[in-house]
């Protein structure tokens, strides 16, 4: 019998995401981002693991349809390898390469996949995400379709998951953000290992148009905490998310508890 | 294919009637006692083109005027002639063919030609073969001579011109062909047949025996090519309809199969055996066909195409697996048939060791990939890009297939500020400005709703590439403007001065 004491409501879930960000701190100030076999985002996020877990699918919510789709080709640019980018019908908007490049995915790592139906785009997203040799895999759906048709429930997301967990792919589902409050967008049932919001911030006076800024949120993650919103900017020249240091006193206070716990 | 001068046994199919047989068979209400015949205008006559044998038993015959031919037989059925449709037909019984044969040739305007060298025991011998073709003819309503030879155009002469479908033997095509009568066994136009028979000369014999200059120099060469092409003397190769596949296997099915359970199981058996052929040669599979004949008498065609080469049967099956459903058996297929139209040469090995998966091998993880884009390009277009130098935005990426390597980027080519979204099509914008030919917009109305801009860039002025583009594709001014919600678009203004319109191209990121 465990000795009762002030502590004893733990939050199990809590401690662990703690210590695994302290560990990733530790650890992965030196080292070479692949190595770690996580994606990093961005330093000084703090995500458990160092970041986001290859093997696995993340949902991304994207407020503005450009925002969504470039902090994506970010993340999958850091994945290295062949990457399939598969759009499915609706509005006919297409991977754009020439933007793309800017945010490291080059053309010649990337195959591009149209589907007409939204099964086929499920179909294609499980075949490759199940391909050992593919290094990621990003699922659009349009935004503006019909409400059955880019759904992706619970179902749909565990054989993905369990798809990229046998291939060892990284796999994100890209969709328009519906509009929902936070709560609701979290417990929208989902087999995806994290889930993030993309909204755009204005531009800086800095950069202009050339340096996007984004707001980042992690609405939840699969052992760990959920944390943000962040601010950050790209910086093209670099490669690099860079986060804004004086982010305003409510993004502070997320961060925070998406840091320690 | 065949040589010339090489030893083969060749199947003439002679089609008389094909033009009335093909009216009659698109339309089966007209009565089959009465005379149908085909016409067409030539010049300022109208002429008869084609007659069927009830209005060729009346005394009707091609080229007559037809004002006479109904005078002749008021009650004369006709129609116009389509010798375009007479040639698909016969293109289209050619592929039929090809269930006896993979070499099957059409001899224009109303024959085909089969090289069933080594083919014929199939069906139990020559006379077999030829019966066999003659009866399914007929079932589809067609009318036919054969004859089979040792040389095609002796065997054409002989189904031209006999009504017993003889087969003849290899070696004596001047004897065989001997006897016939000239005109038709050498195809001559009905005057020069006439000089010649006054000459004397009814038989292909009498030609023969005479001295080969003068003939040339009175009746041309063309005449003396044709008789040594009958005589066996020169032998020109099929042209055949369809180019033979590198690899063959055909299954004969005993009971016609109808379900997707029998067809599959036919499959499998096909993959088998080819891939245990590509084996033996060491190729491997890059373009392969499935050939389902129908009973009655209407081939189906499957084709897939791999990335790299493949013999692995599993792989090749789940390919087929996507499109069996578009086969339609209706009443069974009785015969199916895989042809490998494209092979490369294979290593062994490589395809064994695809099992283990995993990352380190360099070889592997590339027949696991083109495995992957195989299956996804036989339902959804799958494309690899290539950066083109263009500034103009539709024309600085092409598509490439899925297993080309992509070429280098050229130098420059992202540095104008790109959208990471483009829209297939330009959406059209209402938008205000505050001057029309000049300037950003001010508001923006996107999805249903008006939207100030915080800020916006440009112009930057594209004008179309000239050494390609249609004069009148006009300039654009691009704008990237950034609304009030913080998302980021690429729009352009385009069009004539006074009335401009306003693009939605991309979303920047």
């Amino acid at each position: 019998m465990p000795p009762a004491g002030p502590e004893v409501p733990l939050d199990q879930a809590a401690v662990l995401a703690a210590l695994r960000s302290r560990v990733a701190r530790l650890e992965g100030s030196g080292r070479a981002p692949q190595d770690l076999g996580a994606i990093p985002v961005c330093e000084g996020m703090g995500l458990p693991g160092g970041g986001l877990a290859r093997a696995a699918v993340h949902d991304v919510l994207a407020a503005s349809p450009g925002g969504g789709a470039a902090f994506c080709a970010v993340l999958l640019a850091r994945a290295r390898g062949t990457i399939l980018w598969i759009a499915c019908g609706g509005e006919g908007l297409l991977a754009w390469p020439p933007g793309l490049l800017r945010f490291g995915l080059a053309p010649a790592s990337l195959v591009l996949v149209r589907a007409e139906r939204w099964s086929d785009a499920l179909w294609a997203m499980e075949e490759a995400l199940r391909c050992p040799a593919v290094g990621g895999a990003l699922l659009a759906a349009s935004p503006g379709r019909a409400a059955g048709e880019g759904r992706l429930d619970l179902t749909a997301t565990r054989r993905l998951q369990l798809a990229a967990e046998a291939g060892g792919a990284f796999g994100l589902l890209l969709r328009p953000d519906a509009g929902l409050s936070g709560a609701e967008s979290r417990a929208e049932p989902s087999a995806a290992a994290t889930r993030w919001r993309v909204g755009s911030l204005p531009a800086g006076a800095a950069g202009g148009l050339d340096e996007p800024r984004w707001r980042l949120e992690l609405l939840r993650a699969k052992g760990g905490a959920p944390g943000g919103p962040w601010s950050v900017t790209w910086h093209a020249a670099t490669g690099r998310l860079q986060l804004e240091d004086a982010a305003p006193a409510p993004f502070r206070e997320g961060l925070a508890r998406g840091t320690a716990g | 294919m065949t040589e010339p001068g090489r030893p083969g046994r060749f199947l003439a199919l002679h089609l008389p009637d094909l033009a009335t047989d093909r009216i009659r068979r698109a339309e089966p209400g007209l009565p089959p006692g009465l005379p149908l015949a085909t016409w067409a205008s030539l010049g300022s006559r109208r002429l008869l083109l084609a007659v069927d044998p009830v209005a060729a038993a009346a005394g009707l015959l091609p080229g007559q005027a037809l004002a006479d031919a109904q005078a002749i037989m008021p009650a004369l059925l006709l129609r116009p002639a389509d010798p375009d449709g007479d040639a698909r037909a016969l293109h289209g019984l050619a592929l039929w063919a090809r269930r006896y044969t993979p070499i099957t040739a059409t001899d224009p305007p109303d024959g085909l030609l089969l090289d069933i060298t080594g083919c014929a025991h199939l069906l139990g011998g020559e006379a077999a073969l030829l019966r066999d073709a003659l009866a399914r003819l007929r079932r589809l309503g067609l009318a036919a001579r054969g004859a089979v030879a040792g040389a095609a155009a002796t065997s054409a002469a002989l189904a031209r011109t006999r009504a017993d479908n003889p087969v003849a033997v290899s070696g004596i095509e001047a004897r065989v062909a001997g006897p016939l009568p000239l005109g038709r066994a050498l195809r001559l136009p009905p005057a020069l047949a006439g000089e010649l028979s006054r000459l004397g000369l009814r038989q292909v014999q009498d030609l023969l025996d005479l001295p080969r200059a003068p003939l040339a120099r009175r009746f041309g060469q063309a005449v003396l090519d044709r008789l040594d092409a009958v005589a066996g003397r020169h032998r020109p190769p099929l042209r055949p309809a369809v180019p033979p596949p590198e690899l063959r296997v055909v299954r004969e099915l005993p009971e016609p199969i109808i379900t997707r359970a029998g067809i599959d199981a036919a499959l499998d058996q096909l993959l088998e055996a080819l891939c245990r052929d590509l084996l033996q040669a060491g190729l491997g599979l890059r373009r392969a066909m499935l050939s389902a004949w129908r009973v009655d008498g209407a081939v189906q065609e499957l084709v897939v195409t791999t990335s790299l080469p493949a013999r692995e049967p599993g792989h090749l099956r789940r390919l087929f697996a996507g499109r069996l459903e578009r086969l339609e058996p209706d009443l069974g297929f009785e015969r199916m048939a895989l042809e490998a139209w494209a092979t490369e040469p294979m290593a062994a090995g490589i395809q064994a060791g695809l099992r283990v998966g995993g990352r380190g091998d360099e070889a592997v993880a590339a027949v696991a990939l083109a495995q992957l884009l195989d299956r996804l390009g036989q339902r959804l277009q799958v494309q690899r890009v290539a950066p083109l130098a263009s500034h103009w935005p539709e024309h600085m990426v092409a598509a490439l297939a899925p297993q080309a390597a992509s070429p280098a980027v050229p130098a420059g080519w992202a540095a104008l500020p790109q959208p990471v979204l483009l829209l297939r099509r330009p959406a059209l914008l209402e938008a205000v400005a505050l001057l029309a030919e000049e300037g950003p917009p001010a508001l923006l109305c996107w999805r249903g709703a008006a939207h100030r801009l915080l800020q916006a860039e440009g112009p930057l002025r594209l004008e179309p590439e000239w050494w390609r583009a249609r004069p009148e594709v006009p300039r654009r001014d691009y704008y990237r403007v950034e609304l009030a919600s913080g998302t980021r678009l690429w729009v352009c203004r385009s069009g004539a001065a006074a009335a401009p319109r306003w693009l939605l191209h991309g979303h920047l990121p």
